[in-house]
C-alpha cells in the first residue's frame, strides 16, 4: 500500500473528490455542510462483543451492551450499519480473532469494525473494544479502549455509550458523539407539570421537581450543572433553577409577572420573557438572576428567545406585534431587529450549535378555524432558505438541536398523545422517546 | 312565389325552433347547478358554561347553555331542558356537567367543570362572603376574544362596563383576572398571550373606574383549559379572561 | 339594403338569407344545448378545492422525481474514491475504482438534464423553500457524488512518509469533511473545465487545518477560491490519532474541475 514512485518523504495517493455540477445542486449544500450529516456513510459492522469469562450475569450484560452500542452507532447519522443478519457467524473477541475477508466482502461489506469481549468478575465488568479499519490489514487498529466499572446494566450502558462516542468522534470528523448526552422535558405522568431527564435515546426518565404546580420549558445551563424552568406560583410565573450539583432546587430571584422561557447563553447568561412591566418583552439577566435588562419595548407579546450557541451574539425569538406570532432576530443588546418569517404561525425557533440554522415549528397555511398542523422547518440564517422537515405528522412543536447539530428532538402529537421523537436534522430516523403520560417541550444538553 | 313562401316557412319554423329550444333549455338548465344543501342537515351547536366554575362547599353556581338546531338537549344530572337558559346548581363534590344537544343534522355535546373547594378560610363572617361572592358569581362576566387577539371587542364591551360597575358597587373586592387560550398554537406563545388578555381586561376596568391595585393579573396559557373538545365553540369559551373573586 | 336588394333579383338574396337564418339558428342550438349539458358535467366541481392548495401540492410532488434520480446515482458512488484511476497504487489499494468510472460516464447526462429541469424550480419559489426530497435525506439527493467530472486527490507529508497507510480512516475522514464543505455555486457556471489547481494546508495535533494556500493556481480564481474556502470552512478534523508522533501532517490536495 505504501509503494510510492516519488520520494520516500511524499506519499501521494488519491483519494478522489466527485462533486455535482448541477447548479441547482447549490441548494442541498447549505444542509450538507451545516449538519454534518454529509453524504458518504462509513460502512461500519458492530460485531456482538463476547464473554471474556464465565461469570453467569454476563449473558445479560452482554445483550445490554450490545444493543446500546448497535443504537448508538445507528443513531449516530453518519454511519451505514451493517444489519446482523449479514454478520459472519464467527465473531472476534480479541484481534487475532479478527478475519479480515469475512468482513470486508459481501454480504457484510464493511470498512469498519468493533469488536470485543466483555466479563464480569466477581462484582466488576471488564470490557475491551477495539475499532479496525478493514481495509488496511497492515495497521488496522483505529481504537483500543478498555473499560471497567461495576457490574450493573446502567453501568454497561455508559461503557457502551462511551465505546460510541469514541468511535463517533474519531470517525465523524472530529464531532463528539451524542450517545452520553441527555435530554430534559415537561411530563405530566405523576399528575403534575414537571421536570423530568432522560438518556439521548429515551432510558433512564427520571423525575427532577415535586412542585405540585405546572412546570414548563425546561433548559439546561451549557455545562449541564443547573436546569431553568418556568413555574406557576400564587403571584405569577417565575424562573426557577434545579441544581445538580445538589441535586435539588435552589433559590432563584423572583421578579413578579409572568416570566417565561429561559434560555442559555453559552457564556451562562439567561434570556426570558417577562411581564413584570407591562407586556411580555425579552429580558437578559446574569445566570445568578441578577442585572435584568429589558432588551425589547413593544406590545408583543414577545417570548421563547433562544441565543445564537456559536457567537452569543444573537437572539432569536417569537413576536405577536404584527398579529400572528413571528420569528424575529436581534443583537443580544436588543439592536438590529430583523424578521425571519413572513407569514403564518411560527413559534418556538432553536438555533444550531453551528449557529447556521433555525429549527422551528411552523403552520405556514394560516386560516382561523384549522385546528393546527404545525410543522417542523429548518432555515439557513443567511440565505433564509428553508427545508420542511416533518409531513402530515400532526402538530409537532419545540425542535431542539442536539450538541453534534446532526439530531433534533421535538414533541408531537402523532400518535395521539404529546409524545417527544428524535430524529436527524434532514428529518429521517424519526423515533419515539417517551410514552407514559404527555410529555414535551425537550431540551438537549450541550455536551 | 314559391321560393318566397318556403323562405318564410322556413324563417318561421327557424324562430319556433328557437323560441322551442330556448324554453327547453331554459327549463332544463334549472335543475342542473347542484341544489344548496337542505337546513334540517345542519349540525346543532351547543355551549355549557358555569359561573362561577370555583365555588366553596355548600355554595350554589349558575350553569348557562345555549344550542342551535338541536331538539332534544340533556344536560347529566339534571335531565332534560330547553335549548338555551341557565339554572342553578348546587354540587357537593367537583363535578363535570355534560350537555348533549341532539337534533336531524346530528349530536354536539359540551362540558363545564365546576371545582368544588373546602369550606372557606375561617375568621370571616361566612354569610357576608357568601352573599358578596354570591353576588359576583351572577353578575360578574369572564371577557372573551378572538383568535390571536388580546383587544377587547365591541361585542365585549357591556360585559366590562358591567364589571366595572359591580366592583366600583362593592369597593372591597379585589379579584384576579386570568388569561386563558385556547389549545392551538404553542404553549409558551399563549401563556404570554394570555398575560396580553389578563392586562386588556385589567386596562379596561381601570379605565372604567376600578382602582388598579384591587386587581391582580395571571396568565394560564393552554394549561387549564374550560374545555377539551375540538370544536370552535370550545375554543371560544378558552378564549377568555376570566375575572375571579380574591377575599 | 332591403330597398336596394328588391332592385335586384330577390333569388340572389334569398339564399344568403336562408343561410344567415340556418346558421343562427344552429348556434343557438348550440349555445342552448351546451348551456343545458356542460354545467350537469361540471357543476359539482366548481365549488370543491381551492387553487391554492393544488398550488401547494403540486410544489411538493413535481420535484422528488428528478431527485430520486440523483439518489441512484449517490448508492452508486458511495466510495468515491473511485476516480483516482490515474495513479497506479490507489487502484491497488481500492479495487471498485475500476467500476465506478463506467457507471460514471453512464450517468453523465443525469445530471445535466436535471440541472436544466430543476433551473426553473428556484424561480418559481418566491419562498425559499428546498422542495421535499431535494434537501432531504443524508444518504439521498445531495447529488453531491454523483458523476459530473470532477476529480481531486490528496496526499499527506510527513511522518516518515506513510501517515496515509498507517492511517488511511483518518484519511478518509478528512476526504469526506472537505467534500462536505465544498459548495460547488461558488464556481463561475460558465467555467466547463480548468486546469488543476493545487492547495496545501497543514492539520494541527487538534485537527484544525492551517495554512491554507495555492500552491499552483488553475487560472480560474472562483475555483482557487472555492477550494481554499472548503478547507477553511472546516473547524476541525477530528485529532491527529494519537499513535502518530508528528506535531502537524501537511495536506497537498489538487483538484480537476470538469463539467
Amino acid at each position: 500500500m505504501s509503494n510510492s514512485t516519488r520520494s520516500s518523504r511524499y506519499f501521494i495517493f488519491a483519494v478522489a473528490l466527485i462533486l455535482v455540477l448541477a447548479t441547482a445542486g447549490s441548494a442541498q449544500d447549505w444542509i450538507r455542510t451545516g449538519t454534518g450529516l454529509g453524504m458518504e456513510k462509513v460502512r461500519i459492522a458492530a460485531a456482538d462483543f463476547k464473554p471474556s469469562t464465565q461469570d453467569p450475569k454476563n449473558a445479560d450484560l452482554l445483550k445490554t451492551f450490545n444493543d446500546t452500542l448497535s443504537n448508538d452507532l445507528d443513531n449516530a447519522g453518519i454511519f451505514d450499519l451493517v444489519s446482523k443478519s449479514f454478520h459472519p457467524l464467527q465473531t472476534p473477541g480479541q484481534p487475532s480473532e479478527v478475519n479480515f475477508s469475512a468482513w470486508s466482502s459481501p454480504p457484510p461489506n464493511a470498512a469498519m469494525l468493533a469488536f470485543g469481549n466483555l466479563g464480569v468478575t466477581a462484582d466488576k465488568v471488564s470490557v475491551q473494544g477495539w475499532l479496525y479499519d478493514l481495509k488496511n490489514q497492515a495497521s488496522p487498529q483505529v481504537l483500543a479502549k478498555q473499560y471497567s466499572d461495576s457490574a450493573t446494566a446502567d453501568a454497561v450502558r455508559t461503557i457502551a455509550h462511551k465505546f460510541a462516542d469514541e468511535i463517533i468522534f474519531r470517525l465523524g470528523g472530529g464531532v463528539a458523539g451524542i450517545a452520553e448526552t441527555k435530554i430534559y422535558f415537561v411530563s405530566d405522568r405523576s399528575g403534575h407539570k414537571e421536570i423530568w431527564m432522560m438518556d439521548y435515546d429515551g432510558e433512564n426518565q427520571t423525575q427532577l421537581t415535586h412542585l405540585g404546580s405546572i412546570s414548563l420549558s425546561p433548559r439546561i445551563s451549557p455545562d449541564s450543572s443547573r436546569v431553568a424552568f418556568s413555574s406557576a406560583t400564587k403571584s405569577g410565573w417565575e424562573i426557577m433553577m434545579y441544581s445538580f450539583d445538589l441535586n435539588r432546587m435552589v433559590s432563584f430571584p423572583r421578579f413578579g409577572g409572568m416570566n417565561l422561557s429561559p434560555s442559555w447563553s453559552p457564556d451562562g447568561k439567561i434570556a426570558f420573557s417577562s411581564s413584570r412591566n407591562g407586556y411580555p418583552n425579552i429580558y437578559v439577566m446574569e445566570g445568578s438572576g441578577g442585572n435584568a435588562r429589558r432588551l425589547t419595548n413593544d406590545q408583543g407579546p414577545d417570548v421563547s428567545p433562544t441565543w445564537n450557541r456559536k457567537t452569543g451574539a444573537q437572539i432569536a425569538f417569537v413576536s405577536g406585534r404584527t398579529g400572528l406570532p413571528q420569528i424575529y432576530t436581534m443583537d443580544a443588546d436588543g439592536t438590529n431587529l430583523q424578521r425571519v418569517t413572513e407569514q403564518g404561525y411560527a413559534v418556538s425557533p432553536n438555533w444550531s450549535p453551528n449557529g447556521q440554522f433555525l429549527t422551528f415549528s411552523w403552520m405556514r397555511k394560516y386560516g382561523p378555524g384549522d385546528p393546527g398542523g404545525n410543522d417542523l422547518y429548518l432555515m439557513d440564517i443567511a440565505s433564509k432558505q428553508w427545508v420542511q422537515l416533518t409531513h402530515d405528522a400532526g402538530r409537532n412543536d419545540f425542535p431542539c438541536w442536539s450538541p453534534d447539530g446532526r439530531h433534533i428532538v421535538f414533541q408531537s402529537h402523532r400518535t395521539g398523545s404529546d409524545q417527544i421523537f428524535s430524529m436527524l436534522a434532514d428529518g429521517t430516523h424519526v423515533k419515539q422517546l417517551t410514552s407514559k403520560g404527555g410529555n414535551t417541550q425537550p431540551n438537549w444538553s450541550w455536551k | 312565389m314559391k321560393h318566397q313562401m318556403r323562405m318564410w316557412v322556413l324563417f318561421v319554423v327557424a324562430l319556433g325552433a328557437v323560441a322551442f329550444l330556448a324554453a327547453c333549455g331554459g327549463h332544463r338548465k334549472l335543475p342542473a347547478p347542484p341544489p344548496p344543501a337542505p337546513p334540517e342537515a345542519q349540525l346543532p351547536t351547543a355551549s355549557l358554561a358555569a359561573n362561577p366554575n370555583t365555588i366553596n362547599a355548600g355554595e350554589s353556581t349558575t350553569l348557562t347553555w345555549q344550542t342551535t338546531n338541536a331538539t332534544d338537549v340533556s344536560i347529566d344530572g339534571i335531565g332534560p331542558v330547553d335549548p338555551s337558559g341557565s339554572r342553578q346548581v348546587t354540587p357537593a363534590t367537583s363535578t363535570t356537567y355534560h350537555l348533549i344537544a341532539k337534533g336531524a343534522g346530528g349530536t354536539q355535546d359540551a362540558t363545564a367543570r365546576v371545582t368544588v373547594s373546602a369550606a372557606p378560610a375561617a375568621g370571616q363572617p361566612p354569610a357576608e362572603n357568601l352573599t358578596e361572592q354570591e353576588l359576583f358569581a351572577k353578575n360578574v362576566r369572564d371577557i372573551y376574544f378572538d383568535y390571536d387577539k388580546a383587544d377587547i371587542r365591541a361585542s365585549e364591551q357591556p360585559s366590562v362596563q358591567g364589571d366595572a360597575q359591580f366592583l366600583q358597587q362593592h369597593s372591597s373586592i379585589h379579584i384576579t383576572v386570568e388569561g386563558y387560550c385556547d389549545e392551538r398554537g404553542s404553549t409558551e406563545y399563549n401563556l404570554a398571550l394570555g398575560t396580553n388578555r389578563a392586562d386588556a381586561v385589567k386596562n379596561a376596568l381601570v379605565q372604567a373606574g376600578v382602582a388598579g391595585d384591587r386587581i391582580k393579573t395571571f396568565s394560564y396559557g393552554k394549561e387549564k383549559p374550560f374545555c377539551t373538545q375540538s370544536t370552535e365553540a370550545c375554543w371560544q369559551e378558552n378564549r377568555r379572561g376570566h375575572l375571579v373573586y380574591e377575599k | 339594403m332591403a330597398a336596394a336588394a328588391s332592385e335586384f333579383e330577390s333569388s340572389s338574396l334569398r339564399r344568403p338569407l336562408a343561410w344567415s337564418v340556418g346558421l343562427h339558428v344552429g348556434f343557438t342550438a348550440f349555445v342552448i344545448l351546451y348551456a343545458m349539458f356542460v354545467p350537469s358535467l361540471r357543476g359539482q366541481g366548481w365549488g370543491a378545492g381551492g387553487g391554492g392548495e393544488a398550488m401547494g401540492a403540486t410544489l411538493v410532488t413535481s420535484v422528488p422525481l428528478p431527485a430520486s434520480a440523483e439518489q441512484t446515482n449517490n448508492v452508486l458512488a458511495t466510495e468515491s474514491k473511485g476516480l483516482a484511476h490515474s495513479e497506479p497504487k490507489p487502484v491497488e489499494k481500492e479495487p471498485e475504482a475500476i467500476p465506478i468510472p463506467d457507471k460514471n460516464t453512464k450517468t453523465k447526462q443525469k445530471p445535466v438534464t436535471t440541472a436544466t429541469q430543476r433551473k426553473p424550480e428556484p424561480e418559481r419559489e418566491e419562498t425559499n423553500q428546498i422542495p421535499y426530497g431535494e434537501g432531504g435525506p443524508a444518504s439521498g439527493p445531495y447529488t453531491m457524488f454523483s458523476a459530473g467530472g470532477a476529480k481531486g486527490g490528496f496526499g499527506f507529508t510527513g511522518g516518515g512518509g506513510d501517515f496515509g497507510s498507517r492511517f488511511s480512516w483518518y484519511v478518509q475522514a478528512v476526504q469526506r469533511k472537505v467534500s462536505e464543505n465544498w459548495l460547488k455555486y461558488e464556481v463561475d457556471p460558465g467555467i466547463r473545465e480548468a486546469n488543476r489547481v493545487y492547495v496545501t494546508f497543514d492539520i494541527a495535533r487538534d485537527g484544525h487545518p492551517a495554512n491554507v494556500q495555492i500552491e499552483q493556481s488553475s487560472g480560474v480564481p472562483s475555483l482557487d477560491i472555492s477550494a481554499m474556502r472548503a478547507i477553511q470552512r472546516i473547524d476541525t478534523f477530528g485529532p491527529l490519532p494519537p499513535e502518530y508522533s508528528g506535531n502537524k501532517v501537511s495536506v497537498e490536495f489538487w483538484f480537476d474541475y470538469k463539467r
